[in-house]
């Protein structure tokens, strides 16, 4: 029950700091791994089980909407196991893994409710309450680090069997309805920021970074050069010939523009 | 040119509030904004200093929600430039306010891709590289040293970055306002953002049919068409039908709890 509490509040406070701070990398298994071993007072094998998951955690990185595998939570129930059960490291890798992926899902379920905040976010923008902003920013931390204390605690409580067999009971189909469904909910996002910005005659900029994407994979950035490149002569140098052509009004225009870009 | 104006008491006072202020920013990370809710929050500092009505502070808050993502160790050099931004659209009563999100969407693309790689795929990888050696040694040493090595320039890049994105805004402002500029940064500013929404959509936005069709002995997948007629095309046009639904006047919560019924149902019937 002891071990319990302290494993779950340890992710939980990870957590916390790791998105109080602006992502300093406590959640990767090389930190999480070694606090655990010293909560449970064997330090030197949360050291190296750490640096055994964090070999195999290192491509599972948040980057954009994506959720990949938690590490947090198979890093640090992955640690707990190995040493509760005094196997060491192969069974906290083969753990961490399953435990992992099963707190994928619930991170997802977080994200969808945490866009229901959304709407009362707007709801605070439009009176400039700024305490009641950070207080809801506050209280969707607080979820995830809630989700992350009742995940490790029950989790160690109930022991590793009963965390497979949990895994292997939530309807298949449920799972993969909220993993659609996850993969669809950022189209809401961009649909909103289309509002403002998209009209009848700029459309094809939109298609054109879509297709530049869904032909050629090529990366945001350079699909952004790309944008900057054709930008620059729309607006710029097909403009500058115009002015050239409509006659010599203006005396320095031209050098004044060219300064712009010149920071 | 070159007028490298040193950055006064108040000016330096707004760095570090909005170095403070920009550590939250993925506190309610969510599939509908994204960080957008803690970008708002970020924005504060500079919000409460250049508006001093409830009704302006308002408005620039709404407009800092919409859908925001980029890399969160380098957000400080956008709220830099929104910044500055901001500090002209309320100086200025003819200026488009549209511009602020415009260029905002304009560049956390390129700061996300700057930045990933920079920090998750550079600096990280370094500092696990080295922590790594020692903690296969069992020395604690070997956590510790991969947070230092991480978090020193995490640090310093979270603080100058603001100062940077702050004074570049501010420079392209006092040139704008001279040469009457405005309108063709407005302009390139929205085919950027139109370009990157467009391949985070495609890169984002996840749908696919699952759909078999059986001619005689074959089986032939549903998808297979239509990468050939347009890959990505479901999320494309899913993109666009929540666009025209918005448009429609449908607000946002409902159309997320229509996608979330879609993303069950279509699974349960097995057609995505």
């Amino acid at each position: 029950m002891q071990t319990a509490l302290l494993v779950g509040l340890i992710l939980a406070v990870l957590w916390f700091i790791e998105k109080m701070l602006g992502t300093p990398m406590v959640i990767r298994p090389i930190v999480v791994s070694t606090i655990i071993g010293a909560a449970l007072g064997d330090l030197q094998t949360g050291i190296l089980v750490g640096a055994s998951l964090e070999l195999i955690f290192m491509g599972f990185i948040q980057v954009g909407g994506a959720v990949p595998p938690d590490v947090l939570v198979g890093a640090g129930l992955g640690t707990a196991f190995a040493i509760m059960s005094g196997s060491g490291t192969e069974v906290a890798l083969a753990l961490a893994l399953p435990i992992a992926l099963l707190a994928q899902s619930l991170k997802v379920i977080v994200f969808i409710v945490r866009s229901w905040f959304m709407n009362f976010a707007m709801r605070l923008a439009g009176s400039a309450n700024i305490k009641g902003l950070v207080t809801l920013n506050m209280a969707g931390l607080i979820l995830q680090c809630a989700m992350y204390f009742v995940v490790g605690f029950v989790a160690i409580l109930f022991g590793s069997t009963a965390v497979e067999g949990f895994v292997n009971n939530i309807p298949e189909s449920i799972m993969s309805g909220l993993e659609v469904a996850g993969g669809l909910l950022p189209a809401v996002g961009f649909a909103l920021l289309l509002l403002p910005m998209m009209k009848k005659t700029n459309i094809l900029y939109f298609l054109l970074g879509f297709a530049l994407f869904a032909y050629m994979n090529l990366p945001i950035l350079g699909i952004t050069l790309f944008g900057v490149v054709l930008a620059f002569i729309i607006v710029y140098e097909m403009k500058n010939k115009e002015v050239e052509v409509a006659g010599n009004n203006g005396t320095n225009k031209p050098t004044d523009e060219e300064d712009l870009f010149d920071v | 040119m070159s007028e490298k104006k040193k950055m006064s008491k108040d000016e330096k006072k707004l760095m570090r509030e909005i170095f403070w202020s920009s550590f939250m920013l993925e506190a309610s990370y969510n599939y509908e904004r994204q960080q957008a809710l803690g970008f708002s929050i970020g924005m504060w500092p500079a919000i409460k200093r250049y508006y001093k009505n409830k009704k302006d502070q308002a408005d620039a808050l709404e407009r800092h929600m919409n859908i925001f993502n980029t890399t969160p160790h380098v957000v400080t050099t956008i709220t830099g430039v929104a910044t500055a931004l901001e500090k002209e659209a309320s100086k200025n009563p003819s200026f488009d306010k549209n511009i602020i999100n415009n260029v905002k969407v304009g560049l956390m693309g390129p700061f996300a891709g700057i930045g990933d790689s920079l920090f998750w795929g550079t600096l990280r990888i370094i500092a696990v590289g080295i922590g790594l050696s020692l903690a296969q040694q069992g020395s604690i040493l070997g956590p510790i040293i991969f947070l230092l090595l991480f978090n020193i320039p995490h640090m310093l890049i979270r603080y100058y970055g603001g100062v940077l994105g702050y004074k570049f805004g501010t420079q392209i402002m006092d040139r704008a306002n001279n040469s009457g500029i405005m309108q063709k940064i407005s302009k390139g500013a929205t085919i950027v953002g139109l370009m990157v929404i467009g391949a985070m959509t495609a890169s984002m936005v996840k749908l696919e049919s699952s759909l078999v069709f059986s001619v005689g002995e074959e089986k032939i997948p549903m998808q297979d068409y239509l990468d050939q007629i347009f890959p990505l095309l479901l999320p494309l046009l899913y993109t666009i039908f929540m666009y025209y639904l918005l448009k429609k006047g449908m607000k946002p919560t409902t159309i997320l709890l229509v996608t979330i019924a879609i993303g069950i149902g279509g699974s349960l019937l097995g057609i995505i």
